[in-house]
């Protein structure tokens, strides 16, 4: 049985790149989208989501080097 | 205080994944009673000196980016401009006032950095639990 963080991983593998993204409270779901974070925060309050946890979704995935 | 913050996975374009100790955080404008960003997820990055955040984000809670005092950091890609805000910053056991550097450049949504960040926790990486904990340190 995947475990609940394998679940997230699969989420953020599906999820739009170069955008910004909403999880629902309990990170199982996408809630809402956006190209950047002000539209992101207008859908999530659209789908009745009022604490998501935002995520910058990168062109590619790979590891981060800033 | 202790908090234990398992790293998160995070997908490579090859089908697997990578580890990274992140943060969910809020930010707000110093004054009281601001109200706060989203909750967003920062790294955890014993490599910045400072504190980064995305300036979409500090756009959102009312600051003028531009405004700021403008730095270069010297990044792995080479240098970076922007701009520096005092922010409040809103951490496990309590709120901090940050000066924080916000790019419109910055390939993620926060950098929780020397400055701001570890300044006030003792933090043990602890890669057999791919974890790491964290304890606030309060000043006298």
């Amino acid at each position: 049985m995947p475990t609940q963080e394998d679940i997230r991983l699969e989420l953020l593998r599906s999820a739009p790149l170069d955008m910004w993204i909403a999880l629902s409270e309990d990170e199982t779901k996408i809630v809402a989208s956006g190209s950047t974070y002000e539209e992101v925060v207008k859908n999530s309050e659209n789908a009745g989501v009022s604490d998501p946890l935002l995520i910058k979704t990168p062109k590619v995935w790979m590891p981060i080097s800033v | 205080m202790s908090l234990r913050v398992p790293y998160r996975k995070y997908p490579t374009k090859s089908g697997g994944f990578y580890y990274a100790a992140v943060l969910p955080v809020n930010i707000a404008l110093p004054q009281k009673n601001s109200p706060r960003s989203k909750r967003f997820e920062a790294i955890i990055d014993s490599g910045a000196t400072l504190c980064q955040f995305q300036a979409s984000i500090g756009r959102a809670i009312g600051l003028n980016i531009e405004q700021g005092e403008p730095i270069e950091t010297m990044g792995v890609a080479g240098p970076t401009k922007m701009f520096m805000h005092d922010i409040s910053l809103y951490l496990p056991g309590g709120i901090v006032t940050v000066r924080a550097g916000f790019s419109d450049l910055l390939p993620t949504p926060g950098l929780l950095g020397m400055s701001g960040f570890f300044e006030h926790f003792k933090i043990t990486f602890d890669p057999s639990a791919a974890r790491c904990e964290l304890e606030r340190i309060f000043e006298a």
